[in-house]
C-alpha cells in the first residue's frame, strides 16, 4: 500500500467527494419542505435576533452530537464529530442559500440582515438533513467490519454505559421531535389547529400521540438491533422509553414555539394548548427516530 | 448501532425509571391541567378591551399605538379595530386595522397611523367585529 500513496488518496478524496454528495442531498431531502414554506422566509427578517443567535449556535453541539451517534464515517474522537458536524453546517448552509436563490426569494438589493436571517433558519434543518444524508444514504457494504469491531467493543461496554446509551436514545427521540417540528411549527395552522380545539380535545390529543408513540416503541422494541426479550411487560418501556419520550417531544416543542416567537405575550393555557399541538407531530417524529437512526 | 442493541431488554437502570417516574409526573400534572380547565371552563365569547399605549408624531402623520386584550376563553379571528379622530361627536378621519389573533386570555398590540395629529380632539378605538377561528 504505501508504494501507492497516490492512488489511495485518490480513493480517499473520492470518497469524501461522494459524502459531500449524499450530505448535500439529504440537505435537500429534509431541507426542501422548510424552504418552500412561506411563514419562515417571513421569520427570516421578524425573528428576534437573540433568538436566532441562540438556535444558531446550538446547532452546533446538536450536529456534534448526532455526527457522533450516527455519523457517515464512523467518528471515535470528538474532533472527528466536530469535523463532520460542521462539513455539514456548511452544507447547509450552502444548499439553504441556492435553493432560496433559485426560488428567487434572495435577491441582490435585501438588506443583509434579511438575507442571513433567511438562510441561518434553514440551515439548521438543513444541516441536519446533510449529517443523516451521509450516514442514511450511505451503501452499507464494505463497512462490516467497524461493525464487528463495535459489537465487540459495545457488548464489553453496555453494562457500564446504561445511562449512557438511555441519554443517546432520549438525544436521538430530540432530533426526531425537532426535525418534525421545525417543518411545521412555523406555520400558522398549529396555532390556528389550537385556536379551534377545546381543552378535551387537548386531552385526547395527549393521549393519542402518547400511544401512537408507544406502538412504534413497542414495535421497535423487537426488531433489529432492539432486541428485548419476549416477556418484558409493556408497561416497563411505556415509563422507561415512552413518558420520557413525550416529555422531550413536548420540551422540544416548547423551544421551537417560543424561538419562533409564538408564545409570546400568550396566556399559559394557550401556550399548552399549541404546545400540545405541535407535540403530536413531536411525538411521531420522536418514535419514528428510533426506528429509522 | 451496536452498542445500543436490546437496550430495552435490561431490568433498567434507576435513572431510567427515575426519569420514567419523573416523565409519568409531567404528563399527569399536564393533562390535570388541561382537564380541570376543560372541566370548569365556559367557553364565553370573545371580551375585547383596547387600551391607548402612547401617541406620538411621526413623519407623515400620527401614530397611536394600543393594546387590545381579550379576557375570554375564546379565541377571535380576523379581529377589526378602527381608529377614529372624533370632533364633536362627528368623525374625522378613520383608520381600520385588522388583527389575524387577538387569542384567549392574552393582548396583541398595534397601532393606527392617522394622517393628522389629533390635538386636543378625543381619539376613539376599538374592535368592529371578528369571526370565529
Amino acid at each position: 500500500m504505501a508504494s501507492h500513496p497516490a492512488a489511495e488518496e485518490d480513493t480517499e478524496l473520492r470518497q469524501f467527494l461522494i459524502g459531500i454528495g449524499r450530505g448535500a442531498t439529504g440537505a435537500l431531502l429534509f431541507g426542501l419542505p422548510m424552504l418552500m414554506t412561506m411563514e419562515l422566509w417571513q421569520l427570516g427578517f421578524y425573528i428576534e435576533r437573540d433568538r436566532l443567535l441562540l438556535l444558531v449556535l446550538v446547532n452546533f453541539p446538536l450536529l456534534v452530537a448526532l455526527a457522533h451517534s450516527v455519523g457517515f464515517e464512523k467518528t471515535y474522537t470528538l474532533s472527528q464529530a466536530c469535523r463532520d458536524a460542521m462539513i455539514a453546517y456548511g452544507l447547509g448552509i450552502l444548499m439553504s442559500a441556492i435553493i432560496l436563490l433559485l426560488f428567487g426569494d434572495l435577491k441582490l438589493t435585501m438588506p443583509l440582515s434579511e438575507v442571513v436571517g433567511k438562510i441561518a433558519i434553514q440551515a439548521v434543518a438543513a444541516s441536519i438533513g446533510a449529517l443523516l444524508g451521509r450516514s442514511q444514504l450511505a451503501d452499507q457494504s464494505g463497512s462490516g467490519d467497524a461493525t464487528d469491531d463495535n459489537d465487540v467493543k459495545g457488548e464489553g461496554a453496555v453494562k457500564d454505559q446504561m445511562s449512557g446509551n438511555y441519554g443517546q436514545e432520549l438525544f436521538l427521540m430530540a432530533v426526531g421531535a425537532l426535525f418534525l417540528n421545525l417543518n411545521v411549527a412555523p406555520t400558522e395552522e398549529i396555532i390556528l389547529i389550537s385556536y379551534k380545539m377545546t381543552a378535551w380535545h387537548a386531552l385526547v390529543t395527549i393521549v393519542a400521540s402518547i400511544a401512537i408513540m408507544h406502538a412504534f416503541v413497542y414495535a421497535v422494541s423487537f426488531k433489529g438491533t432492539h432486541q428485548a426479550p419476549a416477556d418484558t411487560p409493556w408497561w416497563h418501556i411505556l415509563v422507561r422509553f415512552t413518558l420520557p419520550g413525550y416529555i422531550v417531544a413536548m420540551a422540544v416543542s416548547i423551544c421551537v414555539l417560543w424561538l419562533f416567537g409564538r408564545l409570546d405575550d400568550k396566556a399559559i393555557t394557550q401556550m399548552l394548548m399549541s404546545s400540545v399541538v405541535l407535540s403530536f407531530p413531536g411525538a411521531i417524529g420522536a418514535a419514528a427516530a428510533r426506528l429509522i437512526l | 448501532m451496536a452498542s445500543r442493541s436490546s437496550i430495552e431488554g435490561r431490568q433498567g437502570h434507576w435513572v431510567e425509571w427515575a426519569t420514567g417516574g419523573l416523565s409519568a409526573l409531567l404528563v399527569l400534572a399536564m393533562v390535570g391541567v388541561i382537564a380541570w380547565e376543560a372541566l370548569t371552563d365556559k367557553r364565553t365569547p370573545p371580551e375585547l378591551d383596547v387600551r391607548l399605549t402612547s401617541r406620538f408624531q411621526v413623519a407623515d402623520g400620527y401614530r397611536v399605538t394600543f393594546d387590545i386584550s381579550n379576557r375570554s376563553t375564546t379565541t377571535a379571528a380576523s379581529v377589526v379595530v378602527r381608529g377614529e379622530i372624533l370632533d364633536g361627536g362627528e368623525a374625522l378621519e378613520a383608520v381600520d386595522v385588522t388583527f389575524d389573533y387577538v387569542p384567549a386570555e392574552s393582548k396583541s398590540s398595534g397601532a393606527i397611523l392617522f394622517s393628522q395629529d389629533p390635538g386636543s380632539r378625543d381619539v376613539r378605538i376599538r374592535a368592529l367585529g371578528y369571526t370565529d377561528p
